[in-house]
């Protein structure tokens, strides 16, 4: 009984570490974003901008799912463990944030927080942004999880992560028939919500790349450059697949061309956009990953 | 038509960053027909005997061949090749043979059963009357484990064997053995070879069974 009693204090205790570790997130995320100092670190009011707590919050969940890859080895003491979680927390939330820094503006190079945020309140931009936020997230922790407690390799993955997402984002105007910038002056949701699909499927994709077994970091490395460029050309057949498979009807082809620009301005569209973009990514997965070709093994 | 170009680029890059950079393409040589063997094979009085054969792929194959390598003083070494459709198919029949000796400067190609580089050759061996008075070859006791690399079991060759050997060399035609006890359908060959003779691997199934099979094994 005392041995249980015992792990259910250390559970509490680690739990209040851990928000003490967001705690101190609230101030990091204040280096990048200065302008909204006063409302981070004092009362939120959720109600007064959406788009605001919307931006904010993402980066929370963000940071608790990086949080979860990090592990607490108890049989090699309390405070170490401790001291493990604090300093492995502390460079997920540097790499975290300067990721997103970098994506966003590698995405939003023509907007800026303050005015799409604070001064416009632009949903669709506060949308796009949840979305990388999670992504990121998604990605920080694979590459935390492949890098195994080793500070020289996570640092190579992240820089090789990084590369690989700025590159995969520039790929939605290949792909989409929505224009980023345009809609985005403009608060389009439909846009938000195919950009939303788009930046899941990617960061489903990248992360199933850098999801494998790795013994040598240079056959790593290539392996999951092998796999993000098949990715690449297995992605469009789905797309172009799942497009056939679901046409969409989108005004009338004969009639005027603004009927069509409205069609798929709107909300409809964006979600049927997103689901292809979600739907091809994850059939895209399964392609590059899920398909075992053996080895002459067996016969030799 | 922009896309498309894109797309094929992206395949090119695809199929040429696969080549240059992954591992699975390292490691394993690649023979296009019998003359790439003087480049693989280093050793001087050295046999090739064709163990095992393969093919992996859906609409291309690959096929891929096992050799066992005997050197006349070198440890005796397996090698994994691929090869080409045409040489895989052309040796098909020629499994347990020896398709390639070194013997000094020295290359030959006609398919042999193995061993026939050192039958004669008295650096290995010498001829010996056994007790029912056959001439039969004998090796020395340093390469007294050769019999067993080569796969003859309880094989020894004869006179006749060996004459009869030459006069096909002499014809360039492959020789299988008198009786013809080497080769896919030689007793010898099947008898010292049963990894590539199993029955699993030599029974070809119909889709029925395959069927009937994949739902006993997965239901």
């Amino acid at each position: 009984m005392a041995e249980i009693f015992d792990r259910l204090v250390i559970r509490i205790l680690l739990a209040a570490f851990v928000c003490l570790m967001i705690y101190l997130y609230r101030y990091a995320h204040v280096i990048f974003y200065p302008s909204v100092k006063r409302q981070v670190l004092k009362k939120i009011h959720p109600a007064e901008n959406p788009a605001d707590t919307l931006h904010l919050f993402s980066r929370l969940v963000g940071i608790s799912i990086i949080f979860s890859s990090i592990t607490f080895n108890e049989s090699s003491g309390f405070f170490l463990s401790l001291f493990h979680f604090a300093v492995w927390g502390t460079i997920a939330i540097v790499l975290y944030l300067l990721s997103l820094f970098i994506i966003e503006s590698i995405v939003f190079y023509n907007f800026d927080y303050t005015d799409e945020i604070l001064k416009r309140k632009n949903m669709s931009y506060a949308f796009i942004s949840f979305c990388h936020a999670i992504v990121i997230a998604y990605l920080t922790k694979t590459v935390m999880m492949e890098a195994e407690n080793s500070l020289v390799i996570l640092l190579v993955l992240w820089l090789f992560m990084l590369v690989i997402v700025g590159f995969s984002v520039k790929y939605f105007t290949f792909i989409s028939k929505l224009t980023l910038n345009r809609l985005l002056i403009q608060k389009n949701l439909s846009l938000c919500f195919s950009y939303g699909g788009f930046s899941l499927g990617a960061g489903f994709i990248i992360a199933s790349c850098f999801d494998q077994e790795h013994y040598d970091i240079t056959i790593y490395c290539i392996q999951v450059l092998l796999k993000t460029v098949l990715s690449l050309i297995i992605f469009p057949l789905f797309k172009k697949g799942l497009v056939k498979i679901f046409p969409v009807y989108l005004g009338d082809e004969r009639g005027e061309v603004g009927q069509i620009d409205t069609d798929m301005q709107s909300l409809g569209y964006g979600f049927y956009e997103g689901c292809i973009f979600i739907s091809a990514a994850i059939l895209t997965t399964m392609i590059v990953n899920r398909i075992q070709f053996g080895t002459i093994y067996p016969f030799f | 038509m922009y896309k498309f170009f894109l797309y094929t680029i992206l395949i090119i890059l695809y199929l040429g960053l696969a080549k240059v950079l992954s591992p699975s393409e390292h490691g394993v040589q690649y023979l296009q027909n019998a003359g790439g063997f003087s480049k693989i094979i280093k050793g001087n009085q050295s046999t090739v005997i064709l163990i095992d054969t393969h093919a992996t792929g859906f609409l291309i194959k690959t096929y891929y061949q096992k050799f066992r390598v005997i050197s006349g003083y070198e440890n005796v070494e397996e090698l994994i090749v691929r090869t080409s459709k045409e040489f895989a198919k052309k040796n098909l029949n020629h499994i347990g043979l020896s398709l390639y000796r070194k013997s000094d400067e020295l290359e030959e190609f006609l398919p042999l059963p193995p061993g026939s580089l050192y039958i004669g050759n008295r650096e290995f061996g010498e001829w010996k009357i056994n007790k029912k008075g056959q001439t039969v070859w004998k090796f020395n006791k340093v390469f007294k484990n050769f019999p067993k690399y080569l796969g003859w079991g309880k094989f020894k060759p004869d006179m006749n064997f060996y004459q009869q050997m030459r006069s096909s060399i002499s014809l360039n035609h492959p020789f299988y053995g008198p009786h013809k006890e080497f080769g896919p359908e030689g007793k010898i060959t099947r008898r010292n070879f049963p990894h590539f003779f199993k029955e699993e691997r030599m029974k070809k199934l119909d889709m029925k069974t395959l069927l009937i099979e994949y739902f006993k094994e997965n239901f």
